[in-house]
């Protein structure tokens, strides 16, 4: 079953929307769910205040309207689906462990990234984003998805320990720093930190994989990805020099 | 040896084919271009015709268009069987390791859903990559990507295994040799198909066997003396009828018990329409095989 909530009206002050996964919303009906708080500034507010609640039971959870002001989106939900039509705030799927979160929007600073002190962010499950999203997408992952149709902003995958973010529209500057293991996948033009070494260029077959399955959850993923080349650079030098960064050199063989 | 029905021209003895439980495996390999999909695939399922001399059988299942392939490109879907759970695990991974991950431009993946009853191909491969290999989890399963000369290959942690049939078969004969040939082609081309696996060389073999010897204790299989037309006039129990030269045999290893039925009415329809004189199959009394395929189940065309 699916459970729906749609924007009513604009909180006065931001909220933090981590309660709102399919985990701890499974089994309620759409009125209890309406009762349940969440934090905002100072204050707390029901949800019923702020959506309009439809459906029950959610395995899989709807999000809809302008939620800019909603942080911590699918942050550490660890199962189910929550599908998000609008943009989001910081912290979308911030450590998450399980599930799919897929965002028709734009998403924030720090989307499936660590908390502060935490050594690990996500450490499974997948996010596509069909937007934008902002600083540090991905920030100290672990294992699991980040695929973002548009532009990752500055320092994605910062300190990511494995696991992968994907920017078709490119990722901005340092990113992968401090990456032990992780892959970064730019679909643009981007010049990586000196402390990635220019490996080759190549067709990646995992990446292919990953997507399909991308494009499987949502993202648009043009042919001409799949078929391409890509530019390998191996990094961290840094941390285990195991990371990577494939950037997209378009569909000639080169020959 | 009475003939059951008749089916035009051909003659269908009144017996029944004996087949044994085996384990099986589905690989998906692809490639850069069909034809080198091909050649892993033949690789891999080269010298697997009989368990008792190859420890598996093998056959290529059918080609898939890149729409039905996990990576978007050209495939090949093969079927190995063993008899036990851990005889698949170790053919799979010996055949994967030299025959795939050596072949230009290849990846390898599970050919089922499911993620039960697995045996590691992947786990074990990515030693080959020395450390240098990498492991992605997509769609919750794990792909390891082990570095080679051309690239990477990459390749599914593990495969699934399921219970299968060994053993099905068909014994087609003619008046000439070359009309029992023809027979038992159109039977195997009419064979193969989802969930089919042909293990023999082009579908038939010529050489099929009896369990035992008359002559040794200690040969665990021997020629199938009563169908061999050149000793007729020297037993009292031949099993070839006046007329026919040649007799050959086609086995037929299957997913399920119904896959099996269901091909051996599609060969014995196919061979009779091809100028089958005679069409038999083998088994051994009925007391070792769980599963058996009499003929008369067949008299409906498919």
């Amino acid at each position: 079953m699916t459970l729906t909530l749609t924007l009513r009206s604009q909180p006065p002050r931001r909220v933090d929307a981590a309660p709102l996964i399919p985990e701890r919303l499974s089994g309620f009906e759409a009125d209890e769910v309406a009762a349940i708080t969440l934090r905002c500034g100072g204050d707390r507010i029901p949800i019923g205040d702020l959506f309009e609640v439809s459906g029950d039971d959610a395995q899989e959870l709807i999000l809809a309207g302008d939620l800019r002001r909603f942080d911590g989106i699918g942050a550490r939900m660890s199962g189910g689906e929550i599908v998000v039509r609008g943009d989001v705030g910081t912290w979308a799927g911030a450590e998450m462990a399980g599930g799919v979160l897929r965002i028709f929007g734009d998403a924030g600073h720090r989307v499936g990234a660590a908390y502060p002190g935490a050594r690990a962010g996500m450490t499974g499950g997948e996010i596509v984003v069909s937007g934008d999203a902002g600083e540090e997408a991905g920030a100290g992952m672990r294992r699991g998805l980040v695929a973002i149709g548009g532009r990752a902003g500055n320092g994605a995958g910062l300190r990511m320990l494995a696991g992968t973010v994907i920017a078709l529209g490119g990722i901005g500057a340092e990113a992968g720093l401090g990456n032990r293991r992780g892959s970064l996948v730019s679909g643009r033009a981007f010049e990586p930190l000196s402390s990635y070494a220019y490996a080759t260029r190549f067709r990646p077959p995992a990446l292919g994989l990953q997507l399909r399955r991308a494009r499987e959850l949502g993202l648009t993923v043009g042919d001409a990805l799949l078929r391409g080349m890509w530019a390998r650079w191996s990094g961290d030098i840094t941390e285990l020099s195991r990371g990577e960064i494939l950037i997209f050199e378009g569909e000639e063989d080169g020959e | 040896m009475t003939a059951a029905f008749r089916l035009g021209e051909t003659e269908v003895v009144d017996t029944f084919a004996e087949a044994f439980p085996m384990r099986f495996s589905r690989l998906v390999i692809t490639a850069a271009t069909d034809a080198w999909a091909l050649e892993a695939a033949r690789s891999m399922t080269g010298f697997a015709t009989s368990v008792i001399g190859c420890k598996c059988e093998a056959a290529i299942e059918r080609t898939l268009l890149p729409a039905e392939t996990p990576d978007g490109r050209p495939g090949v879907a093969a079927l190995l069987f063993a008899m036990d759970r851990e005889g698949v695990g170790k053919r799979v991974l010996e055949r994967v390791g030299q025959s795939v991950m050596t072949c230009p431009t290849t990846a390898c993946f599970d050919g089922f859903e499911g993620d039960e009853n697995t045996v590691p191909l992947g786990a074990s491969l990515r030693y080959f990559g020395d450390g240098f290999q990498v492991s992605k989890v997509i769609a919750g399963k794990r792909f390891w990507r082990i570095p080679v000369m051309e690239g990477e290959f990459l390749v599914s942690e593990s495969v699934m295994v399921g219970r299968g049939v060994g053993g099905g078969n068909l014994v087609i004969g003619a008046g000439e040799e070359s009309a029992a040939l023809a027979a038992a082609q159109a039977a195997a081309e009419a064979m193969r198909g989802d969930g089919i696996a042909l293990p023999f060389p082009g579908g038939i073999v010529r050489s099929g066997s009896k369990v035992g010897a008359l002559t040794s204790k200690s040969m665990p299989a021997s020629t199938n003396h009563q169908l061999a037309p050149t000793l007729r006039a020297l037993l009292d129990d031949t099993l070839v009828p006046d007329g026919v030269t040649a007799l050959f045999e086609i086995v037929i290893d299957g997913v399920s018990e119904d896959a099996v039925r269901e091909a051996m009415r599609r060969g014995l329809h196919a061979a009779a329409g091809a100028g089958a004189r005679h069409i038999t199959a083998a088994n051994f009394g009925g007391k070792l095989g769980e599963f058996h395929f009499p003929l008369t189940e067949l008299r409906d065309p498919p």
